[in-house]
């Protein structure tokens, strides 16, 4: 789980492959007469940590190998597969994951479609004032609320929202086109919100690559598409593989994208697993769908090291 | 049209089309929130402050925007205190177990929010420590999933500082808590602050958390709108929504006269 999250939340893969190399620096003289007074700095998050997120992940998990008992929250302490036998034989309950990972796949590769022409553009704006602009713009589009988005984009995606609206009134449709409350809408939504992740995660590579590895493809004659095929996508492939994966992972576990954009008819597993708890107290079974949903995420996780390491040679 | 000004403009056409994904949701937010009319036609039916001053006598959406403002303030000041000190001790130790404590601390941002706030939902009720559906409760949520950005903003400071700065200090004379403070806590003071921001925003519109650990008085910006949107389109929500985006536009500007922000995307190690 180590190296997973750092590569994946990592903007700069360059970084993220010599990630090791850094962090194992050797660390410079002391500090507040001994380093070995410093510990002390860091028990109080430790110490929330333990109780408020190490103790709690723990005790789902526990609660997702208990016997189900409707309306019982806390675990007895059983250790049964009950929950994940029932997950494997009830359809419903094993297409909402494939699902999961259908809409995020695609959102994910679509977000990379969209992010890459404008990471490309900002890792190459020199000029400080738009570079600036332009990040800014980036960055508040990622630290907006995403329920406000969704907001925005219901309003333009709606049967008598902005697009529908206005073309029923000028007469080119006689019925809304489905943009929202299906698996499209849910797409739509989660690439918004998730873009800037991915534009982010390319800034970084797109910037480390130096320019003269395209001006001497120029050099040589080559056209700025060939350049930018043969020497800026391939070298930018980890930033990609990390954005993807970074995509990915918030497009599954995203509850409000799926039950407003795709209002309650798109089963992805973080709705089912709200609906089997909040509608009908099975505790254990909705611990066991979470569960399932970090499988998943752990799973991506592993392809892509896998990928990753295979692309760089396993230099990682 | 020769080859490279097709290329380039291939690149801006995508950058359009990326910055229109972006911004057109932002944009339709304003206009629902400044229409004259009920609901937002195209073209927009003349602009109005009325859905702005029903925002401002709203019984619902004041007092979430409210309530956020005065969640994500304590989340940040107690965020922003235990994530530096920790910062400090991570970049500077030789500890083995570092490592795997930065992973800890940093896991939140990639664990799905439903799932943590369910996690502490039930470990509060099985504790009974009275945090269930209580302040404390929800505000235990936002520090632990904003703390990672302090920890990862102000890292990336600590590991790019000169500590041979610090060191002239101490050979001046200065004691090592004073050369902390004097030359350290300055140098990296912008990070600190860029991180507070950071953690201020992400609770400010922080959702998933409130699934679980909301209640109908403990209520956050997100949360209501959410109710709101389940139902129907209030313009009163979009206005509500206005405010939001005028706080985080204020905060990236303000985040940009601090820290440089390429190189605070660069810099800023959310790893492991």
């Amino acid at each position: 789980m180590n190296r997973l999250a750092q590569d994946m939340a990592e903007p700069d893969p360059a970084r993220a492959l010599g990630g090791a190399l850094s962090a194992s620096r050797a660390p410079g003289p002391a500090f507040l007469a001994g380093r070995n007074r410093l510990w002390w700095l860091a028990v109080p998050l430790a110490i929330f940590f333990v109780f408020f997120f190490v103790i709690p992940v723990l005790v789902l998990l526990a609660n997702a190998f208990d016997k189900p008992a409707a309306g019982s929250v806390a675990p007895a302490g059983d250790f049964v597969l009950t929950n994940f036998q029932r997950f494997l034989r009830l359809p419903q309950y094993y297409n909402s994951a494939l699902l999961t990972i259908y809409v995020s796949f695609i959102s994910s590769i679509i977000a990379a479609i969209l992010g890459y022409p404008l990471a490309y553009l900002i890792a190459k704006t020199e000029h400080p004032a738009w570079n600036t602009f332009l990040m800014i713009l980036v960055l508040a589009s990622m630290q907006l609320d995403g329920v406000i988005r969704l907001y925005g984009m219901m309003v333009l995606l709606g049967d008598n929202g902005l697009i529908n609206g206005t073309l029923i009134r000028w007469n080119y449709l006689s019925e809304p086109l489905p943009l929202m409350y299906n698996i499209f809408g849910v797409v739509v939504g989660t690439v918004q919100i998730t873009l800037p992740f991915m534009v982010l995660s390319l800034i970084g590579v797109i910037r480390n690559i130096h320019p003269s590895f395209q001006e001497a493809a120029r050099s040589l004659g080559a056209s700025p598409w060939w350049a930018f095929r043969s020497i800026t996508l391939p070298l930018t492939m980890p930033g990609l593989l990390a954005g993807t994966l970074l995509v990915f992972a918030l497009a599954s576990s995203s509850y409000v994208v799926a039950a407003l954009m795709g209002g309650w008819k798109v089963w992805v597993l973080p709705v089912q697993i709200f609906e089997r708890i909040s509608n009908s107290g099975q505790w254990q079974f909705g611990a066991a769908l979470a569960t399932i949903l970090l499988v998943i995420n752990v799973a991506a996780v592993f392809i892509y090291q896998a990928a990753s390491s295979r692309m760089t040679g396993g230099r990682t | 049209m020769n080859e490279p000004a097709r290329f380039h403009w291939a690149v801006w056409l995508g950058s359009i089309a990326a910055l229109l994904v972006l911004l057109l949701p932002v944009v339709i937010v304003v206009l629902a929130g400044l229409t004259a009319g009920e609901y937002l036609t195209f073209p927009p039916q003349g602009l109005s402050l009325k859905w702005v001053i029903a925002f401002l006598q709203s019984a619902t959406f004041l007092p979430a925007y409210l309530f956020s403002l005065v969640l994500a303030t304590i989340t940040m000041v107690i965020a922003c205190i235990i994530g530096t000190m920790a910062a400090v001790y991570l970049t500077r130790t030789r500890f083995w177990g570092a490592k795997l404590m930065r992973g800890i601390f940093m896991t939140p941002i990639i664990l799905p929010g439903l799932v943590l706030g369910l996690a502490l939902y039930v470990f509060y009720v099985m504790t009974d420590l009275g945090l269930a559906r209580s302040f404390a409760g929800l505000l235990i949520g936002h520090v632990l999933v904003t703390t990672p950005f302090v920890l990862a903003t102000v890292s990336a400071a600590l590991v790019g500082f000169d500590r041979s700065l610090e060191e002239a200090a101490r050979s001046l004379g200065a004691g090592p808590l004073q050369a902390f403070r004097l030359v350290t806590l300055r140098i990296i003071a912008p990070a600190i602050s860029a991180g507070a921001i950071f953690a201020f925003i992400i609770s400010f519109g922080q959702f998933d958390l409130s699934l679980y650990l909301g209640t109908p008085n403990l209520t956050n910006l997100p949360y209501a709108m959410y109710i709101s949107l389940r139902y129907k389109f209030e313009p009163t929500a979009a206005a509500a929504g206005i405010f939001a985006i005028a706080l985080v536009v204020a905060s990236m500007l303000l985040t940009a006269r601090l820290v440089n922000l390429g190189k605070l995307v660069a810099n800023t190690r959310l790893r492991w």
